[in-house]
């Protein structure tokens, strides 16, 4: 299956309707809840929100008309990519997401050798020792910067693990 | 070589914790311990690194002050509340999120409900005018100019429904004076319009007033105290006007009292006390903090309710002002 | 008052701390300029949670660093790589291959590092001079002013900075709309929080940006087929004959560093536009034995120049207005709010101390690119051949540690996640991200303005062209506008007109 021009366009497209629409939700629910859709500049948080959105709308629409009648299409089924090719970033964009859900409750000493290690072998790297080397210096030096020297206090998880330097 | 000893410390800990001696109170405070502070940086954050330094100086630990600004301090408090009860973290207690938000009705807390434990410091203000006004030389004048002009006169009081804002109004209601207040997130770009002629008047604190002194006219001082009166080199405060305000003492005026979460272990709380008490008894440390315009306060952890009781109750008492203020200008537009 | 705002600074910046962070500055944006991929803008939001955490001077003095060393690091491997490390170097590729497939990789390198430090003293001066000039001038600028100020540097930046109007606009305009999250300041309610205590200050600008724009970057680079290669690099070492080379050359310095300060005291044009006019203007003026595009001296002194002098100029609205130029820019200011100093007028006029010290830094960190630059460039030759697997999870590790250092919130970092994948969607349709910065940090500044300047006006929106200032802020703004749509017709027209010929 190939990715082409015309499927991206439709989902920014999408992605800008979705944001539009929780704006107007959330001025029709919540704002006017709390009394802040209405009234002057003092009293009114959104009618500001609102004129921004309708400024994307138009501006959507606006991108939608040049590239449906104006724009060649000559150059738009250039730089296209397969499936195949979204394999690696979905897998690092995966395993970033559990490493972050992870975070708060293994703790970061727990967690972040395994992800740099994890990371090095969807690339591709398969010299196992020297990837695990890697991944625990560049996790613990990290870790030792930022403690020591920025005062950072790291997410210890649930069994409160954290290095006093 | 104080690094690689630390090094070395820190790999013959890695060896202890993961045998899982964590637990070990005695030995509070073992790690770096976090101050989380209600607004974004500036003076006030600046004074609570001050005694945040000096702190961690008697405790042998980093002690970082985490600015974590929004809704008048309320984020800042239900994040520090959110934390483990070990002693780790700190909530820097400003009287907005502690008593006045839960006065009215933004935060479901009482300030009873966590462990003092010591005061910090507290921060009068006033309000102040600009040098050559032609409409009016003083308090009094200028409140028969609003009487005249209702609605017209434009101020400041930082944010909105913050302390300055609430007793500003208060004043103003007792005068029967309706103006708008215009909301800044910057002092510095009030006091600005407030030079520039675009405000009329603005809250004044006693920072802004000692970094430039010749440029305001100190119309009113909004504290009965004779220390706040010296601060502002004897302008007017509310007994000279007679202006009640129905506040007394640290009431009318902002202030921080660091506090802790009521399951923290009292031994650990006692040495955060000792730590504190000691800190703000440092002459360093007290000098520091007045020369940005705060002053610091004495009382320790057994006088938080008799201290912090009757702001509490005399907030409350006067939180019509505000809906007074909305109710008029609705009235003019 | 010169000799005063550059005193005031000294006792700031005169500490080994930010001494020694504004060389390690340096350092760190050659490398990120070096790295294809990475660049300037990429190196300041990657750090700035660093930065944050230290005094304010060697807090700045560190990102302007990286900035500076940014800017002239993607010549390295232009003239090594043929890859630009930067877009800000692609112009260096025209003579600096070249060069060194002549067997001169050392001169073009020491002469791409010259030319920058040189460029970014001039715009140095510039900033200097000229910021203070804007300040005192700007002083009397009042909500109304400002609120027109930030139309105009958002209308100029989505404009001006290539691509599609609409995209561009439309980007600024969704960097606005994040801005609204959290705590209305006038009418005190929430605003798209549901009911979340995180969103009650909205999200995290670095959060938001380190997403956009790196978490996003690293999905882009794993697609590459050379993630385990290890580039094949010559050894270069420049020395300190360069600087006699690149002086040789002290007109076309002169030029290309005025042309590039005077793109980047506009806000939206930026090193890209400057280095390619710098360019296509010494071309124009060089005699023909010079041979550029085979190899001239003078095409690298000429873009290298430019692109640093634009860093010091861009740096003048964004202190003297608090208006930032570009997105680097854009990310210095909000490192400065941050850390608690508000740019405009009143900097100048409250912390003059601060500004000088941001000065000192400046014009330090040209020095030490120098000295450093013709010193290490050997080094930097063996980063390149760092393959891009060990890259990646440790540039996700400080996206991800950085994040959670500003507010030890777990929060933050899915925020980043979430705008890692916004970034992959607008990288993959051509939106541009720079204008979603830009509008986060000009949206509060808008908003508030707006709305602070009807309260102010007693006769509504009139407050607008009753104050001359504001009067000439929105005829510019008006202008802007219809320069663009004219611009975007005659590109329409243009491309009709091809589409044409070409049936």
């Amino acid at each position: 299956m190939v990715i082409n021009a015309k499927f991206l366009n439709w989902l920014v497209t999408a992605f800008f309707a979705v944001i539009i629409a929780i704006v107007f939700q959330q001025i029709a629910t919540s704002m006017t809840e709390q009394g802040i859709a209405s009234g002057g500049p003092y009293n009114n948080g959104a009618a500001y929100p609102r004129s921004i959105s309708i400024a994307i709308m138009i501006l959507v629409a606006g991108q939608i008309f040049v590239d449906q009648f104006i724009a060649s299409n000559a150059q738009k089924e250039s730089n296209l990519h397969t499936i195949r090719d979204l394999r690696r970033p979905a897998m690092l964009l995966i395993i970033f997401a559990v490493y972050l859900g992870l975070l708060k409750f293994l703790g970061y000493h727990l967690t972040t050798t395994p992800l740099i290690f994890i990371i090095m072998l969807i690339c591709g790297a398969r010299s196992i020792i020297k990837l695990l080397f890697v991944a625990i210096l560049v996790a613990f030096s990290f870790a030792f910067i930022f403690e020591e020297f920025l005062s950072v206090v790291l997410p210890g998880g649930i069994f409160s693990f954290n290095i006093p330097w | 070589m104080k690094f690689f000893r630390k090094i070395r410390t820190g790999l013959a800990t890695v060896a202890i914790v993961t045998i899982g001696a964590n637990a070990a109170l005695a030995d509070f405070p073992e790690r770096t311990i976090e101050i989380i502070h209600p607004w974004g940086p500036g003076k006030a954050m600046a004074v609570s690194q001050l005694i945040a330094q000096a702190m961690g100086d008697e405790l042998g630990v980093d002690m970082p002050v985490i600015s974590t600004p929004g809704a008048a301090g309320t984020k800042a408090q239900i994040t520090a509340m959110a934390r483990p009860a070990d002693g780790y973290t700190i909530f820097d207690g400003y009287v907005a999120p502690l008593v006045l938000q839960p006065v009215l009705g933004n935060a479901d807390w009482n300030y009873s409900d966590f462990k003092p434990l010591q005061a910090a410091v507290s921060n009068a203000f006033s309000i102040g005018g600009r040098i050559g006004e032609t409409r009016w030389s003083n308090f009094e004048e200028m409140m028969a100019y609003g009487q005249a002009h209702p609605g017209k006169l434009r101020y400041s009081s930082g944010s909105r429904n913050n302390l300055p804002h609430m007793v500003i109004a208060k004043a103003l209601q007792s005068y029967n004076v309706v103006a708008q207040n215009i909301p800044y997130s910057q002092d510095g770009n009030a006091i600005k319009d407030l030079k520039s002629g675009v405000l009329d008047f603005a809250f004044v604190n006693v920072g802004n007033y000692i970094q430039d002194k010749s440029a305001f006219n100190i119309l009113l001082v909004l504290s009965e105290l004779d220390g706040a009166k010296a601060s502002y080199d004897g302008a007017p405060n509310i007994i000279d006007l007679s202006v009640d305000l129905g506040l007394s003492g640290l009431a009318p005026m902002g202030w921080t009292w660091w506090i802790v979460n009521a399951d923290t272990p009292d031994d650990v709380a006692d040495k955060l006390r000792d730590a504190m008490a000691a800190a703000m008894a440092r002459p360093d440390v007290r000098a520091a903090i007045e020369a940005v315009g705060f002053v610091p306060l004495d009382w320790n952890h057994s006088e938080y309710n008799d201290i912090v009781g009757p702001v509490a109750a005399q907030l409350g008492a006067m939180g019509n002002a505000l809906k007074w203020e909305v109710e008029e200008l609705g009235k003019l537009n | 008052m010169l000799l005063e705002s550059l005193t005031a600074g000294f006792d700031l910046f005169f500490t080994p701390l930010a001494i020694g962070l504004t060389f390690i500055g340096i350092l760190i944006g050659l490398l990120v300029g070096a790295l294809p991929g990475l660049g300037p803008l990429m190196g300041i939001i990657l750090l700035l949670p660093v930065a944050i955490s230290l005094p304010p001077i060697a807090a700045m003095g560190f990102l302007i660093a990286i900035f500076v060393g940014g800017s002239c690091g993607g010549s390295i491997s232009a003239i090594l790589l043929r890859i630009p490390g930067t877009p800000l170097a692609a112009a260096t590729l025209f003579d600096g291959y070249p060069m060194a497939q002549n067997g001169r990789a050392s001169d073009a390198i020491g002469i791409a590092i010259t030319s920058s430090a040189i460029g970014g003293l001039i715009g140095g001066i510039v900033l200097i001079i000229g910021s203070p000039i804007l300040a005192r001038f700007a002083s009397g600028f009042a909500p109304p002013e400002y609120a027109m100020l930030a139309i105009t540097g958002l209308f100029a930046i989505a404009i001006i900075s290539g691509g599609s109007l609409f995209k561009g606009l439309t980007s600024g305009c969704l960097g606005l709309l994040l801005a609204t999250i959290g705590t209305d300041e006038f009418s005190t309610g929430y605003r798209f929080t549901f009911d979340s205590y995180h969103m009650l200050n909205g999200f995290h600008i670095v959060a938001v940006v380190v997403g956009l724009f790196a978490v996003s970057e690293m999905a882009l680079q794993i697609m590459g087929r050379d993630l385990l290669k290890i580039p094949d690099v010559k050894v270069a070492r420049p020395g300190f004959r360069s600087i006699f080379l690149t002086l040789r050359h002290w007109k076309n310095l002169l030029r290309s560093s005025s042309i590039g300060v005077f793109f980047g005291a506009l806000p939206g044009a930026g090193g890209v536009i400057s280095s390619f006019t710098s360019y296509a203007i010494a071309k124009a003026w060089s005699k023909p034995e010079e041979k550029y595009g085979e190899g001239a001296e003078g095409g690298v002194v000429s873009v290298e120049s430019a692109n640093n002098a634009t860093v010091g100029g861009t740096l003048v609205p964004t202190l003297a207005l608090g208006i930032p130029g570009d997105a680097s820019s854009a990310m210095l200011l909000g490192a400065l709010l941050i850390l608690g100093f508000i740019p405009g007028p009143i900097l100048f006029e409250q912390q003059p101390e601060i500004v000088s010290g941001l000065f000192m830094v400046y014009m330090a960190s040209n020095v030490f690119l120098l000295i450093a630059g013709l010193l290490v460039t050997p080094l930097f030759v063996y980063v390149l051949r760092i393959p891009k697997f060990y890259l990646i999870p440790i540039v996700l590790l400080l996206c991800s540690i950085g994040t959670f250092a500003l507010q030890a919130s777990v929060f933050d970092l899915m925020v980043m996640l979430g705008f890692g994948l916004v970034g992959i969607l607008f990288r993959a349709t051509n939106y541009p991200l720079s204008p979603i910065v830009i509008g986060l940090i000009l949206g509060p500044v808008l908003e508030n303005n707006l709305r602070r300047a009807l309260l102010i006006s007693q006769d509504g929106y009139w407050i607008f062209v009753e104050r001359p200032v504001s009067a000439v802020l929105v005829t510019i703004n008006i202008a802007l506008v219809i320069g663009g749509i004219w611009y975007a017709l005659q590109k329409m027209h243009i491309k009709r007109t091809g589409n044409d010929s070409g049936a």
